[in-house]
């Protein structure tokens, strides 16, 4: 499917894919009809793609009225610096939202390791979370 | 929150994955290699996508109440568009199919119903037969039949005796274009006398452009991997920052197993002599050994030139040596009679310093995590000095061995290649 298509169905804006660098599966022209080409000799070509699944739409999680005295999780999942992005982040909430209780988390295991375990804890312990990869 | 390089895969792993109004708040590119107050100058600057102050940003997406569209639920089908296209002229549908990034930019062969068919005799399995499943990316993976990887065979051109070995891989669910930033290469050894009956070389050049099943076997490859998973999609699926070359239709490697001392690699795997099996490989690719040292004495000592060579990976991936079979005679008569003797030899010989190994972006990634859960030997060597001599692999097993060559020159290669899996060829006859 484009991947522009894709997005609309989905009810955002194929808008925000402007400016990506990436140029396949954009809307190109579809084949020339029978009518509008010369040529004598015509044939039909398989359509090679594989099937892809269906998506479920998954809501969103509420959210807070406000973060005065909550704790929101910095979750660095190992990609080059993407944890010392999130301990800046960490400093800023102390200078500027004191009331804010920003705790600094690096997941368990290489970053396409589910974690688990850290979701838990971050429901049981938390209000909110942030995730941030790096490179 | 994501660094803008990353802004196109960000939105659209989101919504594929069901969560298409996700917060996500972008960052400048890149936040590697930065100093913390580089860092704060980007926190304290803008989303450089959205263009509002980016700590407000983040404090909005945790606090302001949730729209309609971000409460939705449901199931979205995902088309992929009509079955067929045209009809039209050859010319005008090779390009409709460029256009769509349905190929590698190279000509392709129009798969009529006609080319399809044909391909599908080479089959025992039905044509609406599932296959398998296979991610081209960090998304959910797509899956295809029979006939879907026939379509991409024909594209390919590979001729309807070749269709076995890509149902094979296709089977495996691994595909050859991979969506890291980093810019991998895949290998397949195909073992077995069918080999022979496809007319596969394996002699000299046997990793050039030289014959038409090593070349149209790999290029299905990576068709399958570009149709039927999506994959190869630049900024989307596919963010390797250089690119590969050996994407296009990958090393494809039939052992030379006539001429070889040793076992055949499927031998290796579990695979009974004489059966057809493809396995299969993944890294970061392969170079050339540099010419033999000591080929003109008696006593080159091949294996300590692989030593060598490895020396300059990183030990992330696997070590794969690829041997003439004038190396591997030569090897045998100097006692390595099995190629298990070589890997031991590679695996104690071919070492590190601690401190080297750690200052790896791979270790830091992958390995420091592991070792922090307790897992070996990552756990041993993290605890051990900056001096300590390590080896270059974690495990003795990421090391194969495949023979290859046309015994012109005693020439090597050595992969930055990891063995991932093996598959019967035989069953998808």
């Amino acid at each position: 499917m484009n991947r522009r298509k894709m997005l609309s169905l989905l009810g955002m804006s194929p808008a925000l894919l402007a400016g990506a660098n990436a140029e396949a599966q954009q809307a190109k022209p579809k084949p020339k009809s029978a009518a509008a080409t010369s040529s004598a000799y015509q044939v039909e070509g398989l359509n090679p793609k594989g099937t892809p699944p269906p998506i479920q739409l998954i809501p969103m999680a509420p959210r807070l009225d406000s973060l005065d005295g909550k704790t929101v999780w910095l979750i660095d999942t190992g990609f080059e610096g993407g944890g010392f992005l999130l301990q800046q982040i960490q400093l800023w909430f102390k200078q500027n939202m004191p009331t804010v209780n920003a705790v600094f988390r690096r997941k368990a295991g290489p970053y396409m390791e589910d974690d688990p375990a850290l979701w838990q804890e971050i429901k049981a312990k938390g209000h909110a979370a942030i995730m941030a990869i790096g490179h | 929150m994501v660094t803008r390089a990353f802004k196109e895969l960000a939105i659209l792993n989101v919504a594929k994955r069901g969560m298409p109004h996700l917060r996500i708040t972008f960052t400048p590119h890149p936040v590697a290699a930065k100093t913390p107050e580089q860092l704060r100058a980007y926190i304290e600057g803008n989303d450089p996508i959205s263009g509002k102050p980016m700590m407000k940003e983040i404090v909005d997406a945790l606090t302001v109440p949730l729209s309609a569209d971000e409460k939705k639920t449901g199931l979205v089908e995902v088309s992929i568009g009509p079955p067929k296209y045209g009809p039209d002229t050859p010319k005008n549908l090779q390009q409709f199919y460029h256009d769509n990034g349905m190929t590698d930019f190279l000509p392709v062969i129009i798969p009529t119903k006609e080319e399809v068919a044909e391909m599908l005799e080479a089959t025992s399995h039905k044509p609406d037969e599932l296959v398998g499943q296979m991610a081209g990316g960090a998304y959910p993976p797509w899956s295809y039949t029979v006939r879907q990887v026939a379509i991409n065979a024909v594209m390919a051109g590979c001729k309807p005796e070749y269709f076995p070995i890509i149902l094979a891989i296709a089977s495996s669910g691994t595909p050859s274009l991979m969506s890291s930033t980093n810019s991998f290469a895949y290998a397949a050894v195909i073992n077995g006398p069918i080999r022979d009956k496809l007319n596969m070389n394996y002699g000299i050049g046997a990793l050039g452009p030289f014959a038409q099943p090593n070349a149209a076997i790999g290029r299905a490859w990576t068709l399958v991997s570009r149709n039927l998973a999506n994959g190869g999609i630049p900024g989307d699926t596919y963010m390797g920052s250089q690119g590969n070359n050996l994407n296009y239709n990958n090393l494809i490697m039939a052992e030379n197993e006539a001429a070889s001392p040793w076992v055949p690699l499927s031998v290796q795997k579990g695979f009974k002599p004489g059966e057809n099996v493809v396995s299969l490989f993944r890294g970061l690719g392969i170079v050339p050994g540099q010419g033999a040292r000591g080929t003109s004495t008696d006593t080159p000592k091949y294996e300590e030139q692989f030593s060598d060579l490895f020396s300059v990976f990183t030990g992330f991936f696997g070590g794969l040596v690829v041997a003439d079979p004038l190396i591997a005679a030569n090897l045998k008569d100097r006692g390595y009679d099995t190629k298990d003797k070589l890997i031991d030899w590679l695996y104690k010989n071919t070492t590190q310093s601690v401190k080297d190994y750690k200052s790896r972006d791979f270790a830091y990634g992958f390995d420091y995590p592991r070792a922090l859960k307790g897992l070996e030997p990552y756990k041993t060597w993290y605890a051990m000095p900056d001096d300590a001599v390590i080896p270059r692999w974690p495990h003795r097993d990421d090391i194969n061995v495949v023979v290859l060559g046309g015994q012109t020159n005693a020439f090597f290669q050595g992969g930055s290649l990891s063995y991932t899996v093996s598959v019967s060829i035989d069953k998808w006859t």
